[in-house]
């Protein structure tokens, strides 16, 4: 029995229950244990990541027999969501501790810690209510870390956010339990192989079911119209956090693929093409206001949140699809997206430490955001072109559509990047030079290590794409992951 | 018995959506613990009705009520009550730093 | 590897200015020069094979499963743009290094100039059409950081922003069509996809791919009604209005239509595109550039005017066109960078460029103005000079050029655009430099130094030789080009003089003619042209984009206007209608369960709850009537758990009830005792309506699901028969939450302790001095009276040790009987909040030694070593055991390790609960 599937949960979980017990009040302490605990995930995403290859494999909690206990369950999907979750949560960690961030308010690197828990759990668990508890878990924290340095805004953000979450929550329960009524289990697999076999009469309450967990997973991915969340928390969150978020989103669309896949596949009588018919249509919506907002909004963190959203948009088209080759790209383009959103919020951040101040004119600045939105926009060189490139080579079967929103919230995301870029550097009131310069080197070679691992996603296109080309045929046959659960003591 | 409890859970449903759709932080808190009694219900039943067997295991019982969906329950009444809590320090939270009980941010044209 | 180096060149040039600017100005300026100087170098190598007609190439994979890879190829059309673009690059370098204040910001400006390059040299060296258009919108970057480069003029601003949405947008277009064509062709690769004519003209996509691709080059080089970002691109410094404005990169859509020739020209599509709006774009912008008064603006109308030219000549289709063009490509780029270079020189002598305030300048800047005739009469088309040549092939294709069978619209329209252009070429000469010296120039000229002419003189120096040895410099390179961009083997036959038979002498004797009379008459031309009311493209642009963002940013403000109901109402609807299509398109049999029977006290329980309910909703807004309405719904809750065989579910339900409870009227001290009425009666009807169909639905839904059995066997069946025998516990929801899904309880009790965590941080955050607090007219100052009656106090601390052993009492025998770790905490927790609440915080605190932080931290710990514990049997995390103990006084005794796990969840329970209740207590003090 080989525990390295679990550790990537428990980990963090016990360093941040030690330091909550033992280092509350000593924040290098905490700062080094985060780093730690940030170093060993990042190494046990990379074995992961090997182990994955080789074919899904399957963690038995309490030793029983799935579909009884709970699983975990490794495949390449989850082995690379965990590996961005870790290389993501370096660079947040790096520019917490070099902007000061975690000085601001109370136990900044346990909910950190807490956050990764949630996060890592969610992405390895097989069966769908530990799904739910994760979820909660990586909300709880996240309700913590948005709300931490305080202010009224922030705080009045973080209610709502907390709202929209507790009534996403709640509508995760009403669909678990309809599930479990209509098919009596809870494991993923065994839900895969009930729902197939499933008798007519039943389809319509797992319908029900179905539309509810996905929209639930909708919320969390900010899909029109369930996206009234998110910009006010991520124009409110701190700005590193806002970066951390960035894989929130990412949950949600890791949920629709894996449950699109697994759970509700198209070719089980029950669901047919359920999921492509309602994501489609929403998908293209969240495109569009992505792209609407990002024009239409004058604050900085306000815009990088519209671009989040339109890029979830892009995502989940993608996604939709439910090929192979669309599924793969939407991997592709899941990885861009949560390294370009992340590094905006982060310069936008340090734009807002700098504000008024000289510093904020400095050339280095202004480099930053200029490849940060070029990314973003899915403008070359950076990644966001070549995913951009591949949704849609993946999308030519309703090209029309597809290519057109596609290209026209591209134009309009880069319009507003240049008008926002051309306002925040150009403009022609004189800095004061009076303010001080925030002492943020740390927080510049976070930016800068993001944006590196998003020109080496780039260059290294290739190789990731062969490896994604896998993961999704994989997730679409899924044959090998039911087998590695094991279910009822077969093999 | 299965209409008056999906009744139950119809109107603690309601009561819970209405209060959520007011724009106050303290309806919205209580609309959402109603919502929240609503959806445990709800949960609980998914094992269906059967009063008078509880999941003790004894040699002397008829049958048993199906003890999964109170275990979700139970997680799912703890983590309610987690988040509620979390809620209310935070909407206070936001009432003493920001002078008053409103819930909605001031977006859009504010900036 | 040539080709990828050569390529890679500039961009490795575009790292070191920055780095070097500090050595200073001429250092960084010698470093940018010598990463072109050896780009060029390596090109000039490669020249001879390529001039023989061979094809060079360079192939690195990148991402070959989208057909996107970094091949390279080197032809003659590729070979005469990057001799272009590196040959005038150099002469650009040196040119703004003089050209440049001190105050500029040079190390940038080379910086974006060499990134420019780069992405130039990439366009025109790309074998994979996926590839140019990496470096196509590149080139859209690079220019719009130095069309803002002097980033204190407004215009500076707006003109980047201009050229990088139309320029942008271009780009964006060609994607897609570059994805049909690359479909159709099945390559992305150019040199495949150029030998697949027929099939990419017999397929239905041509024409979609053919509009999409030309809106990428129309854009680029300023075709009509494309034109009006180019205008406002002089804007950038003149040294990048020379080079990107006018040399290079608005030819990089001439490049394109050149580069797909052979397989997208020969079509009537093509002809009635391309060269018709090449035409309209070479006789309009003449015309426009006749009344410009900014050197620059004539200059850069005229370039629009000449883009429109070599378009056109592409446009026809035929061989003669395709030489034409491409002659015309280097005969402009030579000419015209001169032209720029000078208005700059004169800008930077002057303090001006407009033509108005100008004139005379022959005497005092004799150099500056001899490079400026020879340029200036080339780009009007008169002999022995390089321009004239091109022209002369231009009319003469023009000539036997027909349209829709008409045989003298396009020679008509190619002789109008040649005579404007004499037009204005004439008053750029006239006005600016003949004439007598002025004495109000704002600043008195005269020749610049040997740096700043020495460019434009190259460049005058070729322009003359080109005209009159036009075979011998430019022959082999013309043939090259012109070979690659027809397909096939080419030979140019340029010459001054064609004989009078040739029609495009009387057409150029025409154009001359109507010329001068343009100049002569030229301020009645201009009062009749100020006359007229025009279209402001700029204007049209501007008042579109902004009525696009107003309209977004409305839509964007509207709505999310931050007001939470909204975004609940929409989420409300969007799951009511989704589950009810869900539903509706699925099939449903009835469920087959007989209906358990109705009992009169579970029935008059129910009308409890239902009154408790609508009273809790009906007086939201007296808020402690809510909240006890509110309790009293949780308890009829746990009674129906109660009744419906759910013990373990009751204990929870009402001890989580109390607590939450307390929590709430704790919190309720701090806010007005009522919600003030803020919704509309439409309002509160809406919202009575979505809440009750959203009721109505779910109670049918839960009808629906309790009236039938699973359509499988739960797997609850399991954990009944292993409760005992596998995990030790008699109470099958306990065995089920310590240890079949004791996992979900280790999530579950981490979320309990971050709650208490969260709730400890921000009662931190309020609690610190640097945080204001808002002044609440309605907040009460603390209860009134004593805060701790007697009486409360001793009932308190009787209750506390009860309590206690209640607690102990359900932990032990949780296992078997309802119970266990989480009702055990609550139940302790109760006992000390009640010490809180009677005795107050102070006394409580000074007795309780142990820190709530380090429960919940040790509750984590417990329940994790547990888990791991297990490891060392070499069994996964959580698994249990159990066995039996004797101790004397006792009965045989049963000790799981799933109970060491129980311990955990008691004490996260207990901490977090406390924590939170702490929070609030001392948030209360700080209130008094």
């Amino acid at each position: 029995m080989n525990h390295l599937l679990i550790l990537p949960v428990l980990l963090p979980g016990l360093m941040a229950g030690l330091i909550v017990a033992f280092a509350r009040n000593r924040l290098h302490l905490q700062r080094v244990a985060a780093a730690l605990v940030v170093l060993a995930l990042l190494f046990m995403a990379g074995l992961l990541l090997v182990r994955a290859a080789a074919g899904p494999e399957a963690y038995f909690l309490g030793n029983w027999p799935a579909p009884f206990g709970i699983v975990l369950m490794l495949d390449r999907l989850s082995a690379l969501m965990l590996a961005l979750v870790a290389v993501l949560s370096g660079f947040v960690l790096i520019y917490v501790i070099g902007t000061g961030w975690d000085q601001r308010g109370k136990h900044f690197h346990a909910l950190f810690l807490f956050q990764l828990m949630g996060l890592n759990g969610a992405f390895l668990t097989g069966d769908a209510f530990n799904l739910f508890v994760f979820f909660e878990l990586l909300l709880i924290a996240s309700y913590g870390l948005m709300i931490h340095g305080g202010g009224a805004d922030r705080l009045r953000a973080g209610v709502q956010y907390v709202a929209f979450n507790l009534l996403g929550s709640t509508l995760f329960l009403f669909g678990l339990g309809l599930i479990y009524a209509v098919t009596g289990t809870l494991n993923m697999a065994d839900l895969a192989e009930r729902i197939a076999a499933l008798p007519a009469g039943d389809a319509g309450l797992l319908r029900v079911a179905a539309v509810m967990i996905l929209l639930v997973f909708a919320i969390k991915g900010a899909l029109v119209p369930l996206q009234f969340w998110l910009p006010g928390t991520y124009a409110n969150a701190p700005g590193p956090v806002a970066a951390l978020f960035a894989v929130m989103t990412k949950v949600g669309a890791y949920a629709v693929i894996r449950f699109s896949t697994l759970v509700f596949p198209p070719d089980s009588a029950a669901i047919g093409s359920l999921v492509t018919d309602l994501l489609t249509p929403a998908a293209l919506a969240t495109l569009a206001l992505g792209a609407v907002g990002v024009l239409g909004t004058h604050s900085l963190p306000r815009q990088v949140a519209f671009a989040a959203i339109g890029s979830m948009g892009l995502l989940f088209l993608a996604v939709a699809a439910g090929t192979p080759a669309a599924t793969a790209a939407a991997l592709y383009y899941l990885l861009h997206s949560t390294l370009a959103t992340a590094a905006l919020f982060l310069i936008a951040d340090l734009l807002a430490a700098r504000r008024g101040g000289a510093a904020a004119h400095s050339g280095l600045i202004a480099a930053l955001f200029m490849a940060g939105a070029v990314a973003m926009a899915g403008m070359p060189p950076l990644s966001g072109f070549v995913g951009k490139l591949l949704v849609m080579d993946a999308l030519r079967s309703q090209a029309v559509l597809a290519w057109s929103a596609i290209l026209l919230a591209s134009l309009a995301t880069m319009i507003g990047f240049a008008r926002m870029g051309s306002a925040l550097f150009w403009s022609p009131q004189e800095a004061d030079p009076a303010l001080p310069i925030p002492q943020d080197r740390g927080g510049i070679a976070a930016v800068l290590l993001c944006l590196a691992a998003l020109a080496a996603l780039t260059v290294f296109a290739g190789p990731v794409m062969a490896w994604l080309t896998v993961a999704a045929e994989n997730l679409h046959a899924p044959t090998a992951y039911i087998a590695a659960s094991a279910l009822r003591g077969g093999t | 018995m299965e209409a008056l409890i999906a009744a139950a859970i119809g109107l603690m449903t309601a009561g819970g959506i209405y209060l959520m759709l007011r724009r106050r932080t303290f309806p919205v808190i209580i609309g959402l613990s109603l919502l929240s009694y609503a959806v445990n219900l709800f949960l609980f039943v998914a094992g269906r009705l059967a009063p008078g067997l509880p999941p003790i295991i004894s040699k002397t019982a008829a049958g048993y009520t199906d003890p999964l969906p109170q275990a979700l329950v139970l997680t799912a009444i703890v983590i309610s009550f987690g988040m509620t809590a979390v809620l209310v320090l935070m909407a206070l939270g936001a009432y003493l730093t920001g002078g008053d009980a409103r819930i909605d941010l001031d977006d859009g044209g504010a900036e | 590897m040539t080709l990828a180096l050569i390529a890679a060149l500039p961009f490795l040039g575009a790292l070191f200015p920055g780095l070097t600017i500090r050595a200073g100005k001429n250092t960084c300026a010698a470093v940018s020069a010598a990463f072109t100087a050896t780009a060029l170098l390596l090109i000039l190598l490669q020249a001879p094979a390529v001039l023989r007609g061979e094809v060079i190439q360079t192939r690195v994979d990148w991402l070959p499963q989208l057909g996107l890879n970094a091949n390279f190829m080197l032809d003659g059309l590729g070979l005469l743009f990057s001799l272009l673009i590196l040959g005038i690059g150099l002469l650009i370098i040196l040119y703004a290094r003089f050209y440049l204040t001190a105050t500029d910001p040079m190390g940038r400006f080379y910086s974006y100039l060499m990134l420019f390059q780069g992405a130039m040299l990439g366009i025109v060296l790309s074998d994979n059409i996926l590839l140019l258009l990496v470096f196509w919108e590149m080139t859209s970057l690079s220019s719009f950081l130095l069309i803002g480069y002097w980033k204190h003029l407004p215009e500076g601003r707006q003109g980047a922003r201009m050229a990088l949405a139309v320029t942008g947008s271009g780009g964006l277009a060609m994607i897609a069509g570059a994805l049909m064509l690359g479909h159709i062709a099945g390559s992305y690769d150019l040199s495949v996809i150029l030998t697949q004519k027929t099939a990419i003209q017999a397929s239905p996509l041509y024409l979609p791919a053919l509009i999409l691709i030309l809106l990428g080059a129309f854009t680029k080089s300023a075709q009509f009604p494309f034109h009006f970002w180019l205008p406002h691109a002089m804007a950038a410094p003149t040294p990048v209005s020379a080079y990107l404005h006018s040399a290079t990169m608005v030819k990089a859509g001439l490049f394109l239509m050149a580069r797909l020739w052979p397989v997208m020209a020969g079509t009537d599509a093509w002809f009635l595109i391309v060269a018709t709006t090449g035409l309209l774009t070479m006789a309009f912008a003449a015309k426009v550039a006749l009344f410009k008064d900014d050197l620059k603006a004539i200059l850069a109308y005229s370039t629009v005017s000449h883009l429109g030219l070599i378009t056109f000549l592409l446009g026809l289709g035929t061989k003669a066109g395709a030489i034409a063009a491409v002659f015309h490509i280097l005969c402009h780029a030579s000419f015209k960078a001169a032209l720029f270079m000078t208005a700059g020189i004169v800008d930077h002598e002057a303090h001006t460029r407009d033509i108005r305030r100008l004139g005379g300048l022959r005497h005092l800047m004799p150099i500056t103005f001899a490079i400026a005739l020879i340029a200036t009469l080339s780009m009007a088309g008169v002999p022995p000079l390089n321009g004239f040549l091109s022209k002369e092939m231009m009319l003469e294709a023009a000539a036997h050029t027909h349209w829709l069978g008409n045989g003298w619209l396009v020679p008509l329209f190619a002789t109008l655009g040649a005579l404007l252009s004499v037009g204005y070429c004439l008053r750029f000469l006239v006005q600016g430099f003949l004439g007598p010296v002025r004495g109000d120039y704002p600043h008195r000229p005269h020749d610049p130094g040997f740096g700043l002419w020495l460019s434009p003189a190259v460049l005058a120096v070729i322009v003359v030789a080109m005209g009159l040895l036009p075979m011998t410099i430019a022959g082999g390179l013309v043939d090259a080009a012109a070979s690659a961009t027809t397909g096939a083997p080419v030979h140019a036959k340029i010459a001054l003089w064609h004989g009078l038979e040739s029609p495009a002498l009387w057409m150029s004797f025409i154009a001359f003619g109507g010329g001068f009379v343009i100049l002569g008459s030229y301020a009645r031309l201009r009062a009749l042209w100020d006359g007229f009311p025009r279209p402001e493209a700029k204007q049209m642009f501007d008042a579109g984009l902004g009525a696009l963002t107003r309209l977004a940013g409305w839509i964007t403000d509207g709505l999310h206007n931050g007001v939470l109901a909204r975004g609940f109402a929409v989420a409300v609807v969007t799951i009511l209608a989704l589950a009810g299509y869900g539903f509706l398109t699925g099939t449903y049999a009835p469920g087959l369960r007989a209906a358990t029977p109705i009992e009169i006290y579970p029935a008059l329980i129910w009308l409890i709850l239902v009154a408790a309910v609508t009273a809790t909703v009906r007086l939201h807004r007296q808020r402690v009537l809510s909240i006890l309405m509110l309790g009293i719904v949780g308890l009829l809750v746990s009674v129906a758990f109660a009744y419906l065989a759910a013990p373990d579910l009751a204990l929870t339900q009402i001890t989580v009830e109390v607590v939450t409870v307390v929590l709430l009227m704790l919190a309720l001290n701090f806010l007005p005792q009522w919600t003030p009425r803020q919704s509309s009666t439409a309002r509160h009807w809406r919202d009575g309506i979505l809440s009750g169909v959203a009721g109505l639905a779910v109670a049918g839904l839960a009808y629906a699901m309790m009236m039938r059995d699973a359509a499988f066997d739960p797997i609850s069946a399991f954990h009944l028969a292993q409760s005992k025998p596998g995990a030790g516990g008699y109470n099958a929801v306990n065995t089920i939450i310590v240890d079949f899904r004791g996992y979900d309880t280790y999530g579950e009790i981490v979320v309990l302790g971050v709650a208490a965590l969260l709730i400890f941080a921000l009662a931190e955050m309020l609690m610190a001095p640097e945080t204001r607090w808002a002044k609440h007219p309605d907040q009460r100052a603390g209860d009134a009276g004593d805060p701790h009656p007697v009486m409360s106090r001793v009932a308190a601390r009787l209750l506390l040790p009860m309590s206690m052993m209640v607690g102990v009492y359900l932990f032990l025998r949780g296992h078997n009987l309802p119970g266990g770790g989480f009702v055990a905490g609550l139940v302790f927790a109760i006992g000390l909040v009640m010490q809180y609440i009677a005795a107050g915080l102070k006394w409580t605190r000074a007795r309780l030694v142990v820190n709530y932080h380090t429960l919940i931290g040790l509750g984590v710990l417990v329940a994790t070593a547990t888990g791991v514990g297990s490891w060392a049997a070499g069994r996964p995390f959580l698994t249990s055991s159990y066995g039996y103990f004797h101790f004397p006084p006792l009965e045989e005794f049963e000790l799981a390790t799933a109970m060491l796990f129980d311990l955990g969840v008691f004490l996260c329970v207990l901490g977090a609960i406390m924590m939170a209740l702490d929070a609030l207590s001392r948030l209360a003090r700080r209130v008094r």
